[in-house]
């Protein structure tokens, strides 16, 4: 426990001092990290704690940032409520929102639960290009910061110090929920939740209750998300938003408490840096979901995990070589397949194709700073090797890991 | 009369063809509880794969062989992917899906680009079949319908008299059951998987002629497919024949109805003030037609949960 | 994850730190779809605009130095255009390029708006090369934003003149749209021309975008409304599957279109195709001019100039001229200048005379309607098929009236 409060701390400090160690749009990328790092978390409260997975949790989040920006045109930055604490009205129509596709959805479990989301998303996304009023249509509603406090809010950096704000004391409550007893009655309703009513609880209301906080702190995200852009689109309550809270979730690991924040600020980061990089960008991520679904199926946090229960019974000394080995393997491998990826993107793009001559060599090819020649046959073995020796290497190290079990056995 | 017909006979091809979509994915979830988010994609292989075998082989080849390839895609997939995952539980086995579903479009899109590739009806084929109403009906969606049903009669004659078809049907209610009188259940699930999928290869070559064929196929099938699975009910064969000519019918009608709320108040002698609250009221049914399954989905899982026909809990 | 953060939180530090610093280069950035489900569309704008920046720095950029240009994947959306146009401008960039959606470039412009207001002396500039939808150059029109493109009043005048010229108009016309601004503008305008253009609209249909696989029922009812012409402004498959599905069931109408020269269209319409209208930017055999133009664009991206390819590159141009007559100042560029000389720019294009309105900021240029046959002389999309020319417009005969609610608030 005291590891971990140390980690919290000095993750706090790092977070508060961000702003001067980074440019302004990594700065940017940090506030959407934030965000998403909050909705994934609220969107944990449902599926890793309470056991229902919800794929139209897109909703909420919109609701919120729609609500918020109505509110930033109504409010105008005057009276009782100022800029800063109108993601109050996201939570607010979250809340509401919540209540209302809740009360459906909450009566049935499992796959079905799962549907009737994904059908009330979709069904709240094809009817809001209709409803301009509220909705405003493709270009969707804007609004503008009004300076509040003595702050402008013009800078990246204050509206960053204001999302970390917002985010660190929501990810406290709902740190302090899973303490209260309802969190702990969440459990139970992930695990038997057929005991729950001999226990004189009605399962249909715990489920509800938890959809609701659920639906809140996502309804706050989607506020803070307003506060940062300004405006708000019908296109964010696309399945694919839906989709990427899931992801992230899992990505991160389900079990713990900060993992799905992980995942989404990770996912978020990768999204935001490589798809500026490469056009096969979509490709990769979706390799990494079916590689870290296929082989850390616990997501990203068991390796923190993985490390505090198993340091007991090894040497720190094995696990870190054990570790290394695998991370090594990794990165060769994950060079070789880039390599090979972006020579074909290249090779297959229209724009190449049209240079070719029949019967003349193919052109070079430019990738991180190296002509490759497609005809030569090293341009293909090279990344071939690594790729495998890359696999060879993640294979070694599952072998010095069942060494290191044996060995620690007997 | 000549809007009822015509919207009849489109609605029932376009309901036939989706069952062809659908019917792998009722049977692979009916089996193995597994939500198969890549199988729309395996609808676009299939289309892809026959618009490149139609230039080597010919048309009717190459929608006898796409299907195959698509098939044995599928095993793969089941056998070192999802059989890996399954005991994680849904969440994973979804998510598995979801990220090959990403993973096959953008490969789709490195190797064909991102336009729709010219997959089309051989000359052979292109004629009318009847004249419906001064309007020519192409023998082409009677093609499509014809394979839809064949399909449909051919699996359910699987399933119901053979041996083969026995089998499956028991796996699906206790897998453990048929596991200890000694049935190699592993392999069934990947075969039912592999036949699943190609199903939706075979629907995809032979629609992609017809329709266009470009990457995003699966996107834009994708939703529509699950709404019939639900509907239909998970796992019953007959649910999903009776889902997708639901849906298929109701798409086609719905266009051409341009009532809406405001009429129905104007009923009742309301309609001033519907048409002065707007929105929602005044939306005709013709602009949502899409929309429509989505409402009848969630119609359907609020009332009725194991859907039309389904017996599964 | 603290140690990654780390080492990116130095890297970026490294990066920052070497920002330029004497001689100013000009910095544009392009933010566009550039993967996911509309790539195609926004790998066209890359293609055309960087054709065109080739060519300005061929003829020496500006200041001395070529201009840079730094590309921006905006996933697809307005919210990631959002972080990326601030990301590109905490980069540098002083000018901001898009346009595959109106949708996006309704974000961009609120967001350039802002930043400007908040920002006097760093302006940024947005230049709109396919933002059609008109409240960009109507109640969203800024001193910083230029629209590059035509918009819906000006294909559906140029398309109703040019056909009922050639007596292919008939008195009867179904508007068949997209349920989103661009279709509702459209069908708006076709609305409006009915007078003029001697028809009346027998049935107007809204339908959902890119979301329709069957288009058989709405051939039905064009049928039973006894329409001669359809008017539509659908793209990609909406416009593709309704002439499939009107030639499955042998239907006789003629459709007047605005994409219809979208890549992939005509190899998969085949011999359907043939007799439909289009009123676009560009036809590359509207003279040596065109041609020269078109085989150049060829040679350099490996297809003819088609779609919204056009237009981009003669908006590029334009933004060549205006930067030519701007004298840097200490060095840097003086983005309100920049702006106060486009509006003032006139150039020649292979199409004709092409200048900025400054009233809203929406480019004046020359409209062709074209007819698909076989005869042409350009082959399109490797079928059979190409565009011949019905019709031409200048600029002044093609455009729309300012928009009233436009209130543009100039600089001092």
């Amino acid at each position: 426990m005291k590891v971990s409060r140390i980690l919290i701390i000095l993750m706090l400090v790092f977070l508060l001092a961000l702003p001067a160690l980074l440019s302004t749009s990594l700065v940017n990328a940090a506030i959407q990290m934030l965000i998403a790092a909050l909705f994934a978390s609220a969107f944990n409260v449902l599926a890793g704690q309470g056991g229902m997975l919800s794929f139209g949790h897109s909703a909420y989040f919109g609701i919120g940032t729609f609500a918020t920006i109505h509110a930033m045109n109504a409010l105008g930055g005057e009276g009782l409520l100022p800029a800063p604490l109108l993601p109050v009205f996201g939570g607010l129509a979250g809340c509401a929102l919540g209540i209302v596709a809740g009360w459906f959805s909450t009566q049935r479990s499992g796959v079905y639960f799962s549907m009737i989301t994904l059908a009330l998303a979709e069904l709240l996304h094809a009817l809001a290009p209709h409803l301009k009023g509220i909705f405003g249509g493709e270009s969707g509603v804007s609004a503008m910061r009004m300076p509040a406090w003595g702050f402008t809010f013009g800078s990246s950096i204050e509206v960053y110090y204001l999302t970390l704000a917002w985010v660190v004391v929501s990810l406290a409550l709902l740190y302090f929920f899973t303490r209260t007893p309802l969190g702990r009655l969440c459990l139970g309703l992930r695990e038997n939740s057929n005991r729950l009513p001999f226990m004189g609880y009605s399962v249909h209301a715990l489920r509800l209750s938890v959809f609701m906080i659920s639906a809140i702190f996502s309804g706050i995200a989607g506020g803070l998300l307003a506060l940062s852009n300004e405006a708000a689109n019908y296109v964010i309550f696309d399945v694919n938003l839906s989709a990427q809270v899931v992801l992230n979730a899992y990505i991160g690991g389900v079990g713990a408490f900060f993992g799905p924040a992980l995942g989404a600020a990770i996912m978020t980061f990768f999204g935001y840096a490589v798809s500026d990089l490469t056009r096969t960008w979509l490709l990769y991520q979706g390799v990494i979901f079916v590689l870290v679904m296929m082989f850390m199926p616990a997501g990203l946090f068991s390796i923190s995990s993985w490390w505090a229960t198993q340091r007991g019974r090894h040497a720190p000394a094995v696990l870190v070589r054990v570790l290394a080995t695998w991370i090594v393997g990794c990165v060769l491998a994950t060079c070789g397949f880039v390599i090979i990826v972006e020579l074909l993107a290249h090779i297959l793009a229209q724009d190449y194709q049209s240079l070719l001559v029949p019967g003349a060599a193919w052109p070079a090819v430019l990738l991180f700073g190296i002509q490759w020649q497609p005809g030569a046959l090293l341009t293909w073995v090279l990344p071939a090797i690594l790729l495998v020796v890359g696999i060879a290497v993640v294979l070694l190290g599952n072998r010095q890991w069942s060494y290191a079990q044996q060995e620690q056995a007997a | 009369m000549e809007f009822f017909t015509v919207s009849l006979l489109n609605g029932t091809i376009y309901g036939l063809l989706l069952f062809m979509v659908s019917a792998g994915l009722t049977l692979i979830f009916g089996m193995m509880g597994v939500l198969n988010f890549a199988h729309t994609s395996f609808y676009m292989v299939g289309a892809y794969l026959a618009y490149s075998l139609q230039e080597v082989v010919g048309f009717w080849p190459a929608i006898i062989i796409s299907p195959l390839i698509v098939g044995v895609l599928g095993a793969v997939v089941e056998r070192y992917m999802l059989r890996r995952v399954h005991q994680y539980g849904h969440g994973h086995q979804l998510l598995l899906t979801f990220g090959l579903s990403f993973i096959i479009a953008e490969v789709i899109k490195l190797f064909y680009g991102n336009y729709p590739v010219d997959y089309r009806i051989p000359e052979s084929l292109r004629f009318s079949a009847f004249d419906v109403f001064g309007a020519n009906y192409p023998f082409y969606r009677l093609l499509i319908g014809g394979t839809s049903l064949l399909m449909f009669a051919l699996i359910y004659l699987l399933l119901t008299k053979t041996r083969v078809g026995i089998v499956v049907r028991s796996a699906i209610y206790r897998p453990r059951m048929v596991e200890a009188l000694g049935h190699n259940v592993p392999m069934v699930f990947m075969g039912v998987f592999a036949v699943g999928a190609a199903l939706a290869g075979l629907a995809g070559a032979v629609a992609g002629a017809f329709y266009t064929t470009n990457p995003n196929m699966a996107i834009e099938l994708g939703v529509l497919v699950f709404v019939v699975v639900v509907v239909g009910g998970l796992g019953s064969l007959e649910g999903a024949m009776v889902a997708s000519l639901l849906i298929g019918l109701i798409s086609s009608f719905s266009v051409g109805i341009d009532y809406s709320l405001a009429d129905l108040f104007g009923l009742m002698g309301a309609r001033e003030w519907a048409e002065g609250v707007g929105g929602l009221l005044t939306l005709k049914l013709s602009s949502l037609a899409a929309t429509i399954p989505f409402l009848l989905m969630l119609l359907v899982l609020l009332f009725r949960p194991s859907g039309l026909m389904g017996t599964r809990e | 994850m603290n140690k990654t953060k780390l080492a990116l939180a130095l890297s970026a530090l490294g990066l920052a730190l070497a920002a330029p610093a004497q001689a100013d280069p000009l910095k544009i950035a392009l933010v566009e779809t550039l993967s996911g489900p509309q790539a195609s569309t926004g790998l066209m704008y890359r293609a055309a605009v960087k054709y065109q920046l080739a060519n300005l720095n061929e003829a020496g950029g500006w200041n001395g130095e070529p201009i840079q240009i730094a590309e921006y994947d905006n996933q697809g959306g307005p919210a990631g255009a959002s972080d990326k146009v601030k990301a590109a401008i905490a980069e540098g960039a002083r000018v901001i390029i898009q346009g595959s959606s109106s949708a996006v470039s309704g974000q961009i412009t609120e967001d350039v708006r802002k930043y400007n207001l908040r920002n006097p002396g760093k302006e940024v500039l947005f230049l709109n090369m396919g933002g059609e939808a008109l409240e960009l150059t109507g109640d969203k029109c800024h001193f910083y934003h230029f629209r590059f493109t035509t918009n819906a009043p000006i294909r559906v005048k140029t398309l109703v003149i040019a056909m009922k010229e050639a007596g292919d108009l008939g008195t009867k016309v179904y508007s068949m749209n997209q349920n989103y601004s661009w279709g509702n503008d459209m069908d708006k305008s076709i609305k409006a021309f009915a007078k003029q253009g001697g028809y009346t609209v027998v049935e107007s249909t809204l339908h959902d975008v890119n979301k329709i696989q069957d288009f058989s029922p709405y051939v039905s009812k064009i049928k039973a409304s006894g329409a001669e012409t359809v008017l539509t402004g659908n793209w990609s498959n909406d416009l593709l599957l309704l002439m499939k599905a009107t030639r499955a069931a042998g239907l006789k109408v003629r459709f007047g279109t605005v994409f219809l020269d979208q890549v992939g269209n005509l190899a998969n319409a085949g011999d359907t195709a043939v007799g439909h209208y289009i009123a676009h930017a560009f036809n590359i055999q509207a003279g040596d001019e065109a041609a020269k133009f078109g085989e150049d664009y060829k040679a350099k991206t490996g297809h003819y100039p088609t779609f919204i390819e056009p237009q981009t590159v003669f908006g590029m141009r334009m933004l060549g001229e205006a930067l030519k007559q701007t004298k840097p100042e200490d060095g840097k560029i003086n983005i309100t200048e920049v702006a106060r000389n486009l509006e003032k720019v006139k150039i020649t294009t292979p199409m004709g005379e092409q200048h900025m309105r400054a009233e809203d900021h929406q480019v004046v240029l020359p409209i062709v309607v074209s007819k698909v046959t076989k005869d042409a002389k350009y082959k399109v999309d490797g079928t059979d098929m190409g565009f011949d020319i019905v019709k031409r417009f200048t600029g002044e005969e093609a455009v729309n009236p300012v928009e009233a609610t436009c209130k543009m608030k100039r600089p001092a």
